[in-house]
């Protein structure tokens, strides 16, 4: 406005520059709502969750790296590495066939109580993992109505409660909902046209699932993999309420993490709550990675059959 | 050959024929591991409960210190659900509709807290809310001593408990609308706008109504989730009895005392809740599928 | 009401959807724009609803003489009928007809009972009154369609447009609806600019056809000036004017039209 001022002389009509006002389009907002949402997004995504992850790093390197070796080399600790490796290596291979299983049998067929099953195979997920961890004790403990099965002369008749296969077993319980709740939908996606083309082509059962079925559903496949190993080596709750704590015996890692945390060795704790921290990030990215892999896998199906 | 012909038989009676293999081994398969795993435990969780005189049984789950953690674990769960129902629902928004420099980045990192073990999320909120930690010291210092100890301490109290119930249950909202919200056709805002609906009614009047059996059911799971909740709860939580514990706090404090049947009792109550939550996500996911005019999901 | 579009140029990316389009329609009429997809017919139809903006320029959109080029959509009163209908799928067919006057400001908004006897009026005109309660999922293509056009009349808009609006209907419907409109047209007499890739959709309908293609406009004429006059080669291959051996050539109603529609199957 300022500079135009020094002439006198109005501009002809026609020539003159409009300075237009650009309607918005109907479906976004204006730009200070959309700058405002933003800012909220990212910050509480910052705040809320990326802070936590980086107190973990900066708590754990606090003393120095020796002191975080030492945490990781504590016979105690190296044990309840062990452990928790040990149990997820149990724990996702069986969960993995049973994920297979179910989805084949859900996606594939259908039978009376189908959607009872599908329920009770989500209803790990809402379980209070305490309550979880509960329900073996009971089943497997001396005050339990199985306690002639599994209890003689006070002891266990076999080795369950307070032992690394109560660990494992608790674990498959809080576990074991993941590959197949991912395989279910992927599945019932594709339909089973392929298969039968390939059976009717002479390919028995188990070609049809190895050079049909599994590269079709493999990269939900992975995704659920790492889910389930993920909560596997992290699981708290359930682990917590079966294990008896006995260190260098029945502590899993984040069981070690709390022993470390209560008695004040603050170091320790966060020292291998940042390896644990490091895997949750390989298992956001593999997560991701996988997911689109799958999300396409999925919508190509889709999209293939009208 | 014949082998194939009588074991199509008994899905034929389902009115399903098909030339697929594996049914039994698949379904038996199934359906022994989920019993042994699922049905037989949770089985003999309610049949110790039942062994117990009725009035026995009631008078444990309506004890002072449970019907205090049950106040405390459903409303902090309560509170946590409503934080993220309007937050979720913003990152969503965000993640959906904008563009903006770090947006895949900010997507994967909604996953953080389903990927971090509880534990560990826990600690580290009870450091970071702390007197002395980042977050913690500015509370402290905002609110003075005095309030501080009067009940706006962010760790070692029930506001912690309400943080670390927050933390846990946003990847839930934010799961659950996105793909919602990507299916929204842009074809009915543009029509409201034709219509002379200014953004803030088709907002309200369109959008809203389109995503809320969504929104519902994110923040239904965030508060189903939230109240069995354990690890990321108990390191910042007071633990004081009958001001400071969540219900599973409770359960795991008598199971340590060898309180078996009033873990046991609680625990029953926890799992009504548990299909309970399963029931009302269902009725909205029927909800949702009558709103969108899918039939699928 | 008058529509004046003057010089619209529209880019997206590199490609260049409109380049210079010039048209006015008067009042009353009921206009055509008709070409093969990607043309930018559906182009022009967005920009004029304000839905989609032309490119910075000299262009300009008027209603009856008022520019409208800087307004957006919501403050425009342009009546759009979408393809898809976009029929909001959580109201009845009587709040879905009802929703442009319920969103008026409180000064202009008509009373209930106001709101009440237009929306049945509508219902009436379209023949739906007996479906006023049910949701759209629960209706056929036609209904939907007919639901979609009542709810663009409600606003009483300054002109209707219409987006392929047989496009997504069997062939015996589309044929009803097509005789139904101009009928319906016959006693609105409210402007009207409607898209089509069919031809014979086009002549049968419309008081006069624009062609567009490559982003132009190539021919605007009444039906019969059309076909007798193709202005260039564009337009009689368009029109299939150009291949004396095929079947399609000029009049036979029926035969082109079912053609087309076995193509577009």
């Amino acid at each position: 406005m300022a500079t135009s001022a020094t002439t006198l002389e109005p501009a002809p009509p026609q020539e003159a520059p409009r300075r237009r006002r650009i309607p918005r389009k109907a479906t976004t907002e204006p730009l200070w709502v959309r700058l405002l949402l933003i800012t909220i997004a990212v910050g509480f995504i910052a705040g809320f969750l990326l802070m936590p992850l980086f107190i973990i790093f900066k708590e754990s390197l606090l003393k120095g790296i020796r002191v975080y070796y030492d945490a990781l080399e504590n016979p105690h600790a190296v044990s309840a590495i062990k452990l928790t490796l040990l149990t997820a290596a149990i724990v996702v291979p069986l969960n993995t066939l049973f994920g297979v299983a179910a989805a084949w049998a859900i996606s594939r067929f259908s039978f009376p109580g189908k959607r009872a099953l599908v329920t009770l195979i989500d209803l790990p997920l809402w379980v209070s993992p305490i309550v979880a961890g509960l329900m073996f004790v009971i089943l497997f403990g001396r005050q339990g109505l199985l306690n002639s099965l599994f209890w003689s002369g006070g002891k266990q008749v076999f080795p369950i409660l307070f032992e690394p296969a109560g660990i494992v077993i608790a674990t498959l319980f809080v576990t074991f909902p993941f590959v197949a709740r991912i395989l279910i939908p992927l599945m019932q996606a594709q339909g089973s046209a392929e298969e039968e083309a390939a059976l009717t082509l002479g390919a028995r059962g188990w070609q049809t699932f190895v050079y049909i079925t599994l590269p079709k559903i493999k990269w939900g496949l992975f995704y659920g993999i790492i889910l389930c190993n993920a909560r596997a080596i992290g699981e708290f709750g359930a682990v917590s309420a079966v294990s008896g704590h006995i260190q260098g015996l029945t502590n899993t890692i984040p069981l070690h993490i709390e022993l470390m945390y209560n008695s004040s060795q603050m170091e320790a704790a966060f020292a291998l709550a940042s390896i644990l921290s490091m895997l949750a990030l390989l298992t956001l990215v593999l997560k991701s990675f996988f997911g689109w892999q799958a999300e396409r896998q999925a919508k190509e199906a889709l999209e293939s059959t009208p | 050959m014949s082998d194939a012909v009588s074991s199509s038989i008994p899905y034929r009676r389902f009115g399903n024929r098909t030339i697929l293999p594996g049914f039994h081994l698949s379904l038996g398969y199934t359906l022994i591991y989920v019993s042994l795993l699922v049905l037989i435990p949770m089985a003999f969780l309610v049949a110790k409960v039942f062994t117990e005189p009725f009035a026995a049984t009631w008078a444990k789950i309506t004890s002072d210190r449970a019907i205090a953690s049950y106040m405390l674990s459903f409303g902090a769960s309560g509170i946590a659900a409503l934080i993220n129902g309007v937050f979720g629902f913003i990152i969503a928004w965000v993640l959906v509709r904008y563009e903006f420099p770090g947006r895949r980045f900010a997507d994967a990192v909604v996953d953080l807290p389903f990927a971090l073990p509880t534990a560990v999320a826990g600690i580290s909120l009870a450091v970071l809310y702390g007197k002395n930690g980042t977050f913690g010291e500015w509370v402290h210092w905002a609110v003075g001593p005095e309030a501080w100890r009067a009940g706006w301490a962010t760790a070692n109290s029930n506001i912690g408990v309400t943080i670390a119930l927050t933390f846990i249950g946003l990847p839930f909202v934010v799961r659950t609308l996105q793909p919602v919200l990507e299916d929204l056709s842009t074809d009915i805002e543009e029509a409201a706008a034709c219509l002379g609906a200014t953004r803030w009614q088709t907002f309200w009047r369109i959008i809203v109504p389109a995503i809320l059996p969504a929104w519902l059911t994110g923040m239904t799971l965030a508060f189903g989730r939230a109240v069995g909740e354990f690890g990321s709860v108990i390191f910042i939580a007071s633990g004081v009895i009958g001001r400071g514990e969540i219900t599973p706090l409770v359960i795991y404090t008598t199971l340590e005392e060898g309180l078996y049947s009033q873990a046991a009792a609680l625990g029953a109550v926890m799992l009504v809740f548990s299909f309970l939550i399963l029931v009302v996500v269902s009725l909205l996911q029927a909800w949702n599928g009558r709103v969108t005019g899918s039939a699928s999901v | 009401m008058s529509v004046v579009i003057e010089s619209i140029h529209k880019t997206f990316g590199r490609f260049n959807a409109l380049e210079g389009i010039d048209l006015k329609v008067e009042t009353g009429e009921l206009v055509a724009l008709l070409g093969p997809s990607g043309s930018g017919k559906t182009t022009l139809l967005r920009i004029i609803a304000g839905l989609e903006f032309p490119d910075d320029g000299p262009g300009n959109i008027f209603f009856h003489g008022t520019d409208v080029t800087e307004r957006d959509a919501y403050e425009r009163r342009a009546g759009f009928v979408f393809q898809s209908y976009a029929l909001f799928q959580h109201m009845t067919v009587f709040e879905n007809i009802a929703f442009g006057l319920r969103v008026r400001s409180r000064a202009t908004r008509p009373s209930e009972a106001e709101i009440n006897a237009r929306v049945n009026d509508l219902l009436g005109r379209v023949q739906l009154t007996q479906f006023a309660k049910r949701f759209p999922n629960t209706l056929s293509g036609g209904q939907r369609q007919r639901v979609a056009l009542a709810r663009a009349l409600a606003i009483e808009p300054r002109v209707l447009l219409l987006d392929e609006p047989f496009g997504a209907l069997d062939a015996k419907v589309r044929k009803e609806l097509r005789r139904w409109l101009r009928a319906f047209h016959e006693q609105t007499r409210l402007t009207t600019l409607f898209v089509t890739h069919d031809q014979e959709e086009a002549f049968e309908v419309s008081d006069r056809v624009v062609i567009l293609g490559e982003g132009r406009i190539q021919q605007i004429g009444s039906p019969a000036e059309v076909r007798a006059n193709p202005a260039n080669d564009f337009v009689r291959k368009f029109l299939g004017l150009d291949d004396e051996s095929e079947l399609l050539i000029p009049s036979p109603l029926h035969e082109g039209s079912r053609a087309r529609e076995l193509d577009a199957v």
